[in-house]
């Protein structure tokens, strides 16, 4: 399979509202925007109900948008029709056509197209090979296990050479091995060809390991779109910290400003955190589980209580008071079991390169 | 959706005692007023002087004139299965994937066939273009008895029974799952091509269903062949004729065999052919939102196909309004209420029979069908297979057999029941049986046998299980099937009329002999107050209790 001059994608402004029963109605998506470079990798995460699978539909020409654009290279498509789109979409229950073999179902695009079967001939089984389905050509979906039916489902958007390629969460109905062993494939393989792609999930884990971007969405709205550790690092939103990931919010105050640092106080005492804009005077501190680490009570400047913890196999959870505040700190279980238990005083320490500062006044704790 | 029978046999120690006695109760009523009289009539026909013979059948297929009504009954049979399977994907495709206003008016009207009896499109035809018909002589000045034959049947019985094709297939068309559309979309098909080369292939089974189904209806039809068979005559009124005009009953039971043999061959066919084609849904759940086709051209094609076919089943209505409405419709147009007066009054003891007997029927179906329901899916009783089997019967065969059967096997001791309401009754409801039954099971299919093991666990009887905990969640099936029954049985003729008798008559055979001698305005009167009446019925009491029973597949 050659990949194909990969297209830039520009969604301006798109919304979309439903019609509920009772004359009310549902707004979907609102003023949605996204630029996507050419090759690209972007996924759309957000809960469900978040709008995401309706900005994929309406790329894939499923929903019609009530405003807003969509140009491919350049050119508006928002008025075409599906059907004369060229934008492969890889769906979440992927769609097999259970009268047709593995074969025809890869091969119907062609024919619809009228390729020729020449055509056929050469790229259906390229198709299928580049996902490992090559020798089951002649069975019937229902004949193969759901990662299989998976892998056709992608060889079938795939032999169109789309311009863009669309995935409504489709690994969501495998188990869980499965899912990560062909998010590695899928990811390896969208490189390899090249082609943009837009990914749809709820999965933080997934929409990390495989994306070069990410758009988390909420309520319709884009909340930050960014690199995956700038998402996860550098979150704007409290929604955005708690979506990708556990995150201890506590309310503190910036006491000074200097650079690229900011000091401020948080559990009563001072920390210097990484700023770039002036920071608002009232701010949440967010410190992940795993910026904070345990020490020996007596060693530190910072303690608390254990209230309780969690065994969980490569890790544990610890949950620890510290006034009013009760904080979540992961550690690796490095066959220490049994080091700390619950009432047990132990002292903190933050990796403070790793705080990041939030407006208190935008995300009053939820 | 998984069948599931709760591994227990149904006679443990000191527990459903009821329902143990039940069973076999439910076991002899089917076995005696469904399997004695299908075997009472097989026996007619192929025992004389009392000896195995089967002379009766030779005779009867030895005469060209029945051989000519064999062969009408398969041609017209064929073209109203395929001409209502064509119309009723058009209607159905336009109705689910088409944006169209007006699509509830569309639904309405192509459902009023559903509901009414079959002879009302007879009835109007004749009106519009019977021999002194509005159109054909007081409009074109035409002597022509065209409608009197093939065309008029055919015509006749598409009208009538293409809805229930379109019922079946509107069901199919929205159950799809749409992401296969939206898939074969996205592959650059354009909507038409998505029709072809998935939805169609898809709807196979449907599709033959849908034409097994018009067969069927076709062969049952006795109403229309009558009244406008003419020289065109079809088996279904040849026995009609052998049974009540030559009092010859092995004549007659022959030609029901005959009748019966490639009804009961369609129908195991298709059943067949829809379990080795049925696909399995394959992935995930998937999704029933459906692209609508907005291309204005079809949109054109979509409203010329339903506005035209709804025009045509509302001219028949209409017309048989006028019809009771006006003194000799077509030649002295003057409005009168006399028909409806008359037909109150001289029809008066029709009317209240038919609702009575009715009404009773739907309550026995009702109740047979759920216990039968509960045997077939929630016990493992001995023979329930059997049992579910003969139950359903009466949809491979057609009612004019079935009511021959009746006729046959109870009019002589030691089961002398010709001429009571009870044979009425059982008549109506064993013919809905299969219906009643069929919606209990699918409804009972859906309730996860862990409710019948918690109430169980929770010290119910399961008496009191099939009572507080299975019966008011399959309630609305069972209220559906009932609406269903007295539909069916208010509107049915080939099933009652060698039923019927002095002291009980009904409304339909009544329409047909008031046709018979010329009372076409008294006719359409009844006709009127008989699609009102179920109209209430239907429409009436789901707005008090549930849904429409034909929105259930």
């Amino acid at each position: 399979m050659d990949a194909t001059a990969a297209k830039t994608l520009e969604i301006i402004g798109l919304s979309k509202t439903y019609p509920m029963p009772g004359g009310r109605s549902v707004p979907a998506v609102r003023d949605f925007t996204l630029d996507v470079a050419p090759g690209e990798f972007v996924t759309l995460l957000g809960p469900s109900g978040c709008g995401k699978t309706t900005v994929l539909r309406t790329l894939a020409g499923l929903e019609a948008p009530d405003a807003g654009e969509i140009l491919l290279d350049g050119r508006s498509i928002t008025r075409l029709p599906a059907h004369r789109r060229r934008i492969g979409l890889v769906f979440q229950n992927y769609a097999l056509f259970p009268h047709m073999t593995v074969f025809e179902n890869v091969a119907y695009s062609l024919r619809i197209r009228k390729a020729g079967e020449d055509a056929v001939r050469d790229e259906v089984p390229a198709a299928l090979k580049a996902v490992g389905m090559e020798a089951l050509g002649v069975r019937l979906p229902g004949q193969l296990s759901g990662g299989q039916q998976q892998r056709v489902a992608l060889a079938r958007a795939l032999v169109m050479k789309p311009d863009l390629l669309l995935f409504d969460e489709p690994l969501s109905n495998l188990d869980a091995k499965l899912r990560v062993q062909v998010r590695g494939e899928l990811r390896r393989l969208q490189k390899r060809l090249g082609t943009t792609a837009i990914y749809v999930t709820h999965d933080q884990d997934e929409a990390m390991s495989l994306s070069d971007r990410i758009a988390v969405m909420n309520a319709g709205q884009v909340e930050q779109v960014g690199m995956p550790h700038e998402i996860y690092m550098r979150p704007a939103s409290l929604f955005v910290a708690g979506f990708v990931g556990q995150v201890n919010a506590l309310p503190g105050r910036v006491t000074g400003h200097a650079g690229r640092e900011a000091t401020v106080e948080v559990l009563g005492r001072s920390f210097k955190v990484p700023a770039d804009a002036s920071p608002p005077p009232d701010v949440l501190v967010l410190v992940r589980p795993e910026a904070i680490r345990l020490a020996d009570a007596s060693a530190s400047a910072l303690g608390g209580v254990v209230e309780d913890l969690e065994y969980r196999g490569d890790r544990i959870e610890y949950r620890i008071r510290i006034g009013d505040a009760l904080l979540v700190a992961v550690e690796p279980a490095l066959g220490r079991r049994g080091r700390v238990a619950p009432g047990d005083h132990v002292g903190l320490e933050l990796f403070t390169d790793a705080l990041h500062l939030l407006p208190a006044a935008k995300n009053a704790a939820a | 959706m998984t069948a599931v029978a709760v591994d227990r046999g149904l006679a443990e120690p000191g527990r459903g005692w009821l329902l143990a006695c039940l069973y076999p109760a439910v076991v002899a009523l089917v076995a005696l007023f469904l399997a004695y009289p299908i075997v009472e009539l097989l026996a007619r026909a192929v025992f004389a002087d009392d000896r195995l013979s089967f002379a009766p059948l030779a005779r009867v297929l030895g005469e060209p004139y029945n051989r000519q009504a064999i062969y009408n009954t398969l041609v017209l049979g064929l073209t109203v299965a395929v001409l209502g399977t064509i119309l009723a994907t058009l209607y159905a495709y336009a109705m689910t994937r088409v944006e169209m206003p007006g699509k509830r008016v569309w639904h309405f009207l192509a459902l009023l066939p559903t509901i009414s009896p079959p002879i009302l499109m007879a009835l109007s035809l004749i009106l519009l273009y019977g021999r002194r018909g509005l159109v054909t002589h007081e409009l074109l000045g035409l002597q022509t008895t065209i409608l009197y034959g093939y065309w008029g049947l055919v015509a006749a019985q598409t009208l009538s029974y293409f809805p229930f094709a379109y019922l079946l297939l509107l069901n199919l068309f929205r159950g799809l799952d749409a992401s296969l559309e939206e898939a074969a979309g996205t592959m650059g098909a354009h909507p038409g091509k998505v029709l072809t080369t998935v939805s169609l292939p898809l709807l196979v089974p449907g599709l033959a269903g849908a034409c097994v189904l018009l067969f069927g209806y076709s062969f049952a039809d006795l109403g229309n062949p009558l009244l406008l068979g003419g020289d065109f005559p079809v088996l279904s009124s040849q026995i009609y004729l052998a049974i009540i005009g030559q009092y010859d009953i092995p004549r007659g039971a022959a030609l029901a065999v005959i009748l019966l043999v490639p009804a009961a061959l369609l129908f195991f066919f298709q059943k067949h052919l829809a379990a080795r084609t049925a696909h399995a849904s394959v992935g995930g759940r998937g999704s029933v939102r459906h692209p609508q086709v907005r291309h204005p051209g079809a949109r054109v094609a979509a409203l010329i196909v339903c506005g035209g076919v709804s025009l045509v089943i509302l001219m028949q209505y209409a017309t048989v309004l006028a019809g009771a409405t006006t003194r000799l419709f077509g030649i002295n147009n003057e409005l009168t209420l006399r028909h409806f007066t008359a037909a109150l009054t001289s029809s008066r003891n029709a009317l209240v029979d038919t609702i009575g007997l009715g009404v009773a029927a739907s309550i026995v179906s009702a109740v047979v069908g759920v216990l039968i329901a509960y045997f077939v899916a929630r016990t493992r009783a001995f023979g329930r297979g059997a049992l579910d089997f003969t139950a359903n019967l009466p949809l491979a065969i057609p009612g004019t057999v079935i009511g021959l059967g009746f006729a046959l096997a109870f009019n002589h001791r030691p089961l002398l029941l010709t001429g009571t309401a009870f044979i009425i009754v059982i008549a109506f409801s064993m013919r809905a049986l299969p219906y009643a039954i069929r919606s209990g099971i699918a409804t009972l299919q859906q309730l996860h046998p862990s409710l019948d093991e918690a109430s169980t666990n929770l010290g119910a009887t399961r008496e009191q299980t099939l009572w507080r905990v299975l019966l008011p969640l399959v309630r609305p099936a069972i209220i559906a099937g009932m609406i269903f029954t007295f539909t069916r049985s208010v509107t049915t003729l080939s099933a009652v009329i060698f039923v019927v008798s002095p002291h009980w008559s009904l409304v339909t055979p009544t329409i047909l002999s008031q046709m018979d001698r010329g009372d076409l305005g008294e006719a359409a009167a009844l006709s009127v107050i008989l699609v009102v009446l179920v109209l209430a019925v239907i429409h009436g009491v789901p707005r008090f209790i549930g849904r429409d029973w034909r929105e259930q597949a």
